[in-house]
């Protein structure tokens, strides 16, 4: 069982990191349940995801009860924060150097070095999968990311994620 | 929806499970009006229809009122068929449904009505399957995704077996929760036989009408006593005589999983309803009757709570136990079954920073018009609509938002009060697609009774904020196929105006000299109301190109007068605290440039220039 929040402003592509990895827990056979944040915040607006592998039936974790929180921007970790259970990781898109329980990557910088600072989300992920205990890894992200019938896509997503597993 | 997966399991939204739903009960026509959290029933049907080579129809309705009429008219034609609107289309489409309750159906109709607890991206809290009960029709309320799916394939069947449209009531974590989801197989596309005349029946006057409200309570009557999903079902056995929880629909995944989870609750019994309307009173009295204490736990209205009759026992929202405002979060639910066993709620730390507020996107074609109203118009009342342009509220260029269509409606009675000295003018500003929806009638009422205001249609070519579904001004149809495109400015004279012009919002000069027009023409000369159509596409289209123009701002010239963070309200655009200087963010700017001509210091220039 693995409880998880996604957290960024609206645009940064949480809901699609949310169904990737849904998705690819879906496929390995494992029950899988999430919730997207839609309509008039994902215009900019704090947004969020939750998503919980395991025997669930809603779609919300509760307050005190997630194992990690991936977050896309550092001012709105503090905003979910309270979801983390205690022992709970923080991963988080940030240059700031790593604290305890807080793993961070400047995924922004790097995605901008790769020419789109759109593809932060995908370094964020690929820096989460060599994080000990989260649910996907990096060989799943690549066929995952491999799938994409739309080749410039499949391309950037695979050199972003690929930086993100490096760290750089 | 993915494709890849060989089995027949896939990791769906509520809402595609729901159009995965219709499609393997049979379905030949569905039509929607597009609305949070309601949207994607229609979009994953068109994936659906594309992927299975389905031959259903599909359609974005001009408004919920129409999509019924669309799918009541095909069901009467012998097809299966679905309508799916949010809970306050269901407002707008009430007129049609409630008589279609007495009338009957042919083939299955499904009303699909998504609710929105919160509310998160609604006007109101309102509970869909309590409507369902006024109209007098039977309502199923989904838990979770994969049951979202079963109950849209049943709700086609019970529609049929008892010819009473039937509704699907997802509420909003159902509609936008994600999960795995067995697909089964779909039906044919079958009908019950062309539409046979007989007017006592579909044309029915008052008199007949007497009869089918008769007929219509016989059959109510028969699901309450006949359909197991009216009874409540024992999910989860406890002590049998302590603690009872009746549950139903979105929350009862929350109540699911806080009882599963936490053994000092081993002792109390659960039940989900499925059908919560019309339920089964009497087994829902002999739950209540048989336990020492009975909760009932659903949103957001007390249905099921109300059909116990006896409720001594009983408590829930009637009892002010479970409050009577606000989503049942899985927090607020555990806090509430604790109580109810006898434990004080756990503490727990709010978060501690406000929530980002949302913004019109960096180069969406509402700001620069926004903001050229407030200049032009700096006295006037700004009467607005729903969809992303509600966001004026922002910049200060939207004083009211009602309902679909209201700015017009609303701006007409404004007009016809007098205001404070200097404060006489009202502008309306509605999107393209709220016009299409409701904002006709009420044009063609101002200009019939030469209503003084101004119109600015904002028109972005899509209905943006639920992600982009095609107007009637668009020349395709929901799946692509061909539409004929109904031309806004000549709709709009043939309500009658006679001012109307087109501009594009980016264009600084243009537009202040389109509304000065307009100001001259209705507040000057008297003429009535005028009608500026504010036109350029949505930025978030896929098929929009970008200016690949960006700017920066010279600490020079300027003298950090805020106008463009406060009047234009520009997220591209921010103080720098430290360095006491603004600076555009080139990841977010979306090169409209238009602050180059709105900064008063002239202090915005081209990058690197």
């Amino acid at each position: 069982m693995v409880e998880m929040i996604l957290c960024g402003r609206g645009g940064q592509g949480i809901v699609f990191l949310t169904r990737q990895i849904g998705q690819m827990a879906a496929a390995k056979g494992l029950n899988v349940i999430s919730s997207e944040t839609h309509g008039m915040a994902v215009r900019g607006g704090s947004i969020n995801s939750h998503l919980r592998i395991g025997p669930f039936f809603s779609p919300l974790i509760r307050q005190g009860h997630a194992d990690f929180l991936v977050s896309l921007d550092a001012s709105e970790t503090a905003n979910n924060r309270h979801f983390l259970k205690s022992g709970g990781l923080i991963i988080e898109n940030s240059p700031l150097p790593d604290e305890p329980q807080i793993r961070r990557i400047d995924a922004s910088a790097i995605a901008r070095r790769l020419g789109r600072v759109q593809l932060e989300n995908v370094v964020l992920i690929g820096f989460a999968s060599t994080v000990d205990g989260f649910p996907v890894s990096g060989e799943e992200l690549r066929s995952q990311f491999a799938k994409d019938p739309r080749e410039a896509i499949r391309t950037m997503n695979l050199r972003a994620l690929e930086a993100g597993r490096g760290g750089r | 929806m993915t494709k890849e997966t060989s089995t027949d399991v896939r990791f769906l939204m509520g809402n595609e499970a729901i159009g995965r739903g219709v499609i393997e009960a049979g379905c030949g026509v569905a039509a929607a009006y597009p609305g949070t959290p309601s949207s994607e029933v229609l979009e994953s049907l068109v994936r659906w229809k594309k992927e299975l080579g389905h031959p259903v129809y599909l359609e974005w309705s001009i408004n919920e009122k129409v999509a019924f009429e669309v799918a009541y008219g095909a069901s009467l034609a012998g097809a299966r068929s679905m309508a799916a609107m949010k809970m306050v289309g269901l407002n707008v489409a009430s007129d049609a449904v409630m008589s279609a309750a007495y009338l009957g159906v042919r083939g299955g109709l499904v009303v699909v009505v998504a609710d929105d607890p919160g509310p998160h991206s609604s006007q109101t809290e309102q509970d869909s399957r309590f409507f369902a009960w006024f109209a007098k029709i039977p309502v199923l309320d989904p838990g979770t995704p994969a049951e979202a799916l079963q109950m849209t394939r049943k709700a086609f069947d019970l529609s049929e077996k008892y010819q009473v449209p039937v509704l699907l009531r997802p509420c909003l974590r159902v509609c936008h929760a994600r999960q795995d989801v067995h697909l089964g197989t779909p039906l044919p596309v079958a009908g019950v036989g062309p539409f046979e005349k007989n007017w006592t029946r579909w044309a029915a006057i008052p008199k007949f009408r007497l009869v089918l409200h008769g007929e219509l309570n016989e059959k109510l009557e028969r699901i309450r006593q006949e359909e197991p999903d009216a009874r409540p079902q024992l999910i989860r056995r406890g002590r049998g005589d302590g603690l009872a929880v009746i549950t139903s629909g979105s929350v009862s995944s929350h109540v699911r999983d806080v009882i599963a989870t936490d053994e000092r609750l081993d002792e109390a019994d659960l039940y989900k309803v499925d059908l919560p309307f019309p339920a089964h009173a009497e087994a829902l009295q002999e739950i209540a009757d048989n336990h020492a204490a009975t909760l009932v736990m659903e949103e957001t209205y007390p249905v099921l709570e109300l059909q116990i009759r006896d409720r001594r026992k009983v408590t829930g929202r009637l009892s002010g136990h479970v409050p009577p405002q606000g989503e049942l979060i899985p927090e607020l639910v555990e806090d509430i079954i604790g109580k109810a066993a006898g434990r004080e709620p756990a503490a727990r730390s709010a978060p501690s920073v406000k929530p980002r507020r949302p913004s019109l996107c960096a180069g969406c074609p509402h700001r620069p018009a926004f903001y050229m109203i407030r200049q032009i118009f700096d006295d006037a009342v700004y009467t607005g609509d729903i969809g992303c342009y509600t966001l004026g509220i922002n910049m200060g260029a939207v004083d009211t938002c009602l309902c679909m269509g209201a700015s017009v409606g609303m701006a007409g009675g404004f007009a016809r009060v007098a205001a404070p000295e200097g404060q006489t003018r009202v502008v309306a500003t509605i999107g393209d697609s709220t016009f299409y929806h409701a904002g006709v009638p009420a044009l063609i009422n101002a200009v019939h009774t030469r209503a003084p205001f101004v119109l600015v249609i904002m028109d972005n070519s899509v209905t943006a904020m639920t992600g982009g579904q095609p107007t009637p001004a668009n020349d395709y149809l929901a799946d692509g196929s061909p539409g004929e495109p109904v031309d806004m400015e000549r709709l709009v004279r043939g309500c009658g105006v006679d001012f109307v012009e087109i501009v594009d919002p980016y264009d600084y000069s243009g537009m202040k000299q389109t509304l000065e027009k307009a100001r001259a023409f209705t507040f000057e000369a008297g003429q009535g109301v005028s009608v500026v159509i504010a036109r350029r596409p949505c930025v978030r289209m896929p098929n929009v190109e970008l200016p690949s123009e960006r700017f920066e701002i010279s600490s020079e010239r300027c003298d950090l007068c805020m106008t463009c963070v406060r009047d234009l309200e520009c997220p591209a655009i921010h103080y720098v605290k430290g360095e006491k200087r603004m600076e555009i963010d080139v990841d977010l700017c979306a090169g409209c440039g238009f602050c180059v001509e709105m900064c008063p210091s002239q202090a915005i220039e081209l990058k690197g220039a």
